[in-house]
């Protein structure tokens, strides 16, 4: 740390508040005075800058967010803004067409927020709960997988391939939570499969 | 550029993606007439015309002096190679309080600074300072370069860090860019002194990056941004600003050690200086004052806050 600050430190807790300015000190106290008087109805306002990764593609571009108000106070956060990240090694600040237009994205009124479900005949999509869904989507996976699952070719040679059933998953994850997709999928026989899908 | 010519992958040879240089040097009669202008067309409207008009004046003071003194003696190359390989800044700012060409820098901004209009206080600072010992000026010259400075003295010890920073710049000048080293976060790689603000800079090649300014020698260095330039920590970074306006110049704060540093974004608005903005920024300062965080940049023209 600074030893001028420690000292100034040192002369508030003292009590004998600010010991002195370079304006002060200089014989500028009035300008000194007058910008004291205009700030005093003033009050700050946080903004912050996040690092994230960009949802889009494997590329896996660096952005910052920079959002209004504080969470870490308890205030509720708004997305402000979207750029690269230019400490990024991938992007260096820059971002694809995609990736510039992330602040509409993460603000559609559009945006999927929980799962829905657009039953056979529908026209629309309708909400569904996570347990329901997840049940529909295990029961539909087996039942397919039950009828056509291939064991062999038709040479007999053992394949265990799953082929009328395909998985797209998203890129923004680390490779803990991609080797994990992988191996769910490849687990089951499924052969189309992109765990790095540009979405 | 020819593409690719080795085996190895190098991203950065792919359109534009280039890594932005870690220091920039100063060029020092640029720097300062460059800030000599940005307090110019400061001072020309609100409440700290006064002030910002003399340290105008003094600027270009400092960059008549930068354009006008003969060419200083360059560091030592194998004391630039030391330092290097032991993550050291090159100029030795301990040594340079006792250097004779600082001294001479110092005769010749002193009598300059005589034709400068300024309030009784600093002109009698300036005159006490031209009569008083060789002795007195380098204990203040030891102030200056551990960039602790006592307030009793402040006015006396304000006109000594302006020639000091002429003659570090001109120092920092003679080295080369490509051969300097981070020293520590929020160090500079030059002289180990502290920045007086930080810049997200717009210029070609390094659009969006954030460079630290020296208060001392004016080098600028790469600093990652959303950190804190007074202890490293990239976690509880925050930036603050007045309320209900558009701020290119922000307070960003750290949980971690409790302190700020000016943030200018130049990105934004080309026309900001490190030093200059950050003086006409004292508002910023005063509410500052008011929060739990504590002043971190430094500024010899505008201590005590």
């Amino acid at each position: 740390m600074n030893m001028e600050l420690s000292r100034r430190g040192f002369l508030r807790a003292a009590g004998a508040g600010v010991a002195g300015t370079s304006l002060g000190a200089m014989g500028f106290s009035e300008a000194e005075a007058a910008v004291a008087a205009y700030v005093r109805p003033l009050k700050l306002a946080n903004t912050t800058e996040t690092r994230n990764t960009c949802p889009y593609c494997s590329v896996a571009c660096g952005i910052i967010l920079y959002s209004k108000g504080d969470v870490r106070k308890g205030e509720r956060a708004e997305i402000v803004h979207i750029e690269g990240d230019a400490d990024h090694p991938t992007n260096r600040g820059t971002l694809c067409p995609k990736g510039a237009a992330l602040k509409d994205f993460v603000q559609a009124p559009t945006r999927l927020t929980r799962p829905m479900h657009r039953k056979p005949g529908s026209d629309r999509f309708e909400p569904i709960t996570w347990d329901a869904a997840l049940d529909r989507i295990a029961r539909l996976m087996k039942d397919d997988r039950d009828a056509n699952f291939v064991l062999r070719n038709d040479a007999g040679i053992p394949v265990n391939r799953w082929t009328t059933t395909g998985m797209l998953a998203a890129s923004a994850t680390t490779n803990e939570t991609a080797w994990t997709t992988f191996k769910v999928a490849k687990s089951l026989g499924i052969v189309g499969f992109d765990n790095q899908a540009r979405v | 550029m020819s593409g690719f010519s080795t085996i190895q992958p190098d991203p950065s040879q792919i359109g534009r993606l280039l890594k932005p240089a870690f220091a920039v040097l100063p060029d020092p009669p640029l720097l300062f007439r460059q800030r000599a202008e940005r307090f110019d067309a400061l001072a020309q409207e609100g409440a700290m015309a006064p002030y910002l008009r003399f340290l105008a004046r003094l600027s270009g003071v400092q960059a008549e002096l930068a354009a006008k003194l003969p060419a200083p003696e360059p560091i030592p190359a194998e004391q630039v190679e030391r330092a290097r390989a032991n993550g050291m800044p090159p100029l030795d700012r301990a040594a340079l309080a006792a250097d004779p060409a600082l001294r001479a820098t110092i005769d010749r901004f002193l009598p300059a600074m005589e034709t400068v209009e300024m309030p009784r206080q600093a002109s009698d600072a300036l005159a006490w300072l031209r009569r008083t010992t060789p002795e007195m000026v380098e204990e203040m010259l030891g102030n200056i370069m551990a960039d602790s400075i006592p307030f009793d003295a402040l006015p006396a010890h304000l006109f000594l860090s302006a020639a000091v920073q002429v003659h570090a710049a001109r120092l920092a000048a003679t080295l080369d860019a490509e051969r300097l080293v981070p020293v520590e976060t929020g160090l500079c790689p030059v002289c180990g002194g502290p920045p007086v603000s930080s810049m997200v800079v717009g210029r070609p090649g390094a659009e969006g990056t954030r460079y630290a300014a020296c208060s001392c020698c004016g080098t600028q260095w790469n600093e990652v941004r959303v950190k804190c330039l007074a202890c490293g920590s990239t976690k509880g970074v925050g930036y603050k600003s007045p309320e209900g306006e558009e701020a290119t110049v922000k307070a960003e704060t750290c949980d971690s050690c409790r302190s700020w540093v000016k943030i200018l974004y130049q990105d934004r608005n080309p026309s900001l200086e490190p030093v200059a903005d950050d003086v006409a920024s004292l508002g910023l300062d005063m509410m500052m004052g008011e929060t739990e965080y504590r002043r971190a940049g430094f500024d010899p023209f505008l201590l005590g806050y």
